[in-house]
């Protein structure tokens, strides 16, 4: 639990942590110096260069829930900018990386993905490195390659955080959803007197069947069930293990005076059960929900029978 | 611990405590055993409704005693194990296939008197 909470939490990179990212790219004081000679270059074009990138960007149908939503939009064209002017100029400090990150979950609030962000942004920084090109025919030539290749290194910087916000924001999408899967309950109905029906959808691991179990035997007791029909129509798998918690489930309702009927094997899951070996020993078994109710109602029905009698 | 026995026409019913010692559990045995004889019971009932446990001794000793009365013309019924002990028991793979369940009391004797 504590893991997954942990994990849940948006990236938030420490003082010593991009202390260690800029030296895994290799930036240092010397770089930082260096940078001083592209920042009246790049300082002056921002706005071009950043009209450029969203243009770029536009271009491809996968950026359209960017550039069409005219907040998020202006959101992401302030940081650009802001970036351009920061990237040339530092600090690399946590406000940059705080501004980076912000950024890289605008582009994630869109559904922009990795590949089309960082094709966009390879195309900034060539833009970047055509001005400096520029400029260098009147220059010193070397100067200006050893300039932009340290401007590369804070790119490539930039670029393991994007890449890392991008990734850790899906993935706390996916926690997200697998909690709120995990969350639904499994609704345990009752059709008619003593006879509940339990319909499964989603895939069942054992904190769930053991859920389901709990929450299948309360509802035995509380309203005096006799059959359950437990209908897997909607689970798409059952291997061993799954097999393994109905078959639990069915006993252990059974020590409780109840029948438990299985419905809704589908025909490819039917194969693959026996195929692997997973058993279902001591579970009847019926093909569709209309089946397994008619048999429970014949269950309930010789019994009411018998008492009225 | 002596525990009670009702009869009830043909029928005996006893309610398990929240635990029994060896001795508890040998002593019951043999006061069924030998309280089926006398009346001529068809059936009895357990009733392990405030069992909180029901291990795998408990569970061997209540399906074996349910064997023995069988032997001696009774069936058996085991009335009103709690969710969590029938869970715990499906965990455990433990099983009573000499005995009937069923819900409660009510349940247990309509099974007998069908």
């Amino acid at each position: 639990m504590n893991t997954s909470i942990a994990h849940a939490r948006p990236l938030e990179p420490t003082a010593a942590d991009i202390e260690k990212r800029l030296a895994y790219v290799d930036f240092g004081d010397v770089e930082r110096d260096s940078l001083k000679v592209i920042a009246p270059l790049v300082t002056p074009s921002v706005e071009a260069l950043t009209a450029r990138f969203f243009e770029y960007l536009g271009k491809f149908p996968e950026a359209q829930a960017l550039v069409r939503d005219p907040v998020r939009f202006e959101t992401a064209r302030r940081l650009k900018r802001e970036h351009l002017r920061a990237m040339v100029a530092g600090p690399f400090d946590q406000k940059y990386v705080a501004d980076r990150l912000e950024l890289a979950r605008v582009y994630a609030a869109a559904g922009i993905e990795n590949r089309v962000f960082i094709g966009a942004f390879q195309h900034l920084i060539s833009a970047i490195g055509a001005l400096i090109a520029e400029r260098a025919k009147t220059g010193d030539a070397a100067l200006a390659f050893k300039s932009f290749m340290v401007l590369q290194r804070i790119a490539f910087f930039d670029l393991t955080l994007i890449t890392d916000a991008l990734v850790s924001e899906r993935e706390r999408t996916i926690r997200q959803q697998q909690d709120a899967i995990r969350e639904l309950s499994t609704p345990v109905l009752q059709v008619r007197d003593r006879l509940l029906i339990v319909p499964l959808v989603g895939v069942v691991d054992s904190h769930r069947a053991r859920e389901l179990t709990e929450g299948m035997l309360r509802a035995i007791r509380d309203r005096r069930a006799k059959a359950v029909v437990m209908d897997v129509t909607g689970v798409p798998i059952v291997d061993s293990k799954v097999a393994n918690h109905f078959a639990q489930a069915c006993e252990a309702a059974r020590l409780m005076g109840a029948h438990v009927i299985l419905t809704g094997i589908s025909a490819e899951i039917a194969q693959a059960m026996v195929t692997i070996g997973a058993e279902l020993e001591g579970v009847p078994t019926v093909s569709d929900l209309q089946d397994g109710i008619e048999e429970a109602e014949k269950l309930l029905g010789v019994r009411a029978n018998g008492a009225a009698a | 611990m002596n525990l009670p026995i009702l009869k009830q026409a043909d029928l005996l019913i006893v309610t398990l405590p929240e635990s029994l010692t060896d001795g508890d559990w040998r002593a019951l045995k043999d006061e069924l055993l030998a309280r089926v004889g006398k009346h001529r019971s068809r059936g009895v009932v357990i009733d392990a409704s405030v069992m909180d446990v029901m291990d795998s001794y408990a569970t061997r000793l209540v399906d074996s005693m349910a064997r023995m009365l069988k032997l001696r013309g009774a069936s058996t019924v085991v009335v009103g194990i709690q969710p969590g002990v029938a869970f715990a028991m499906a965990q455990l793979g433990l099983k009573l296939p000499a005995a009937q369940t069923a819900l409660d009391l009510d349940e247990g004797l309509e099974l007998l008197r069908r």
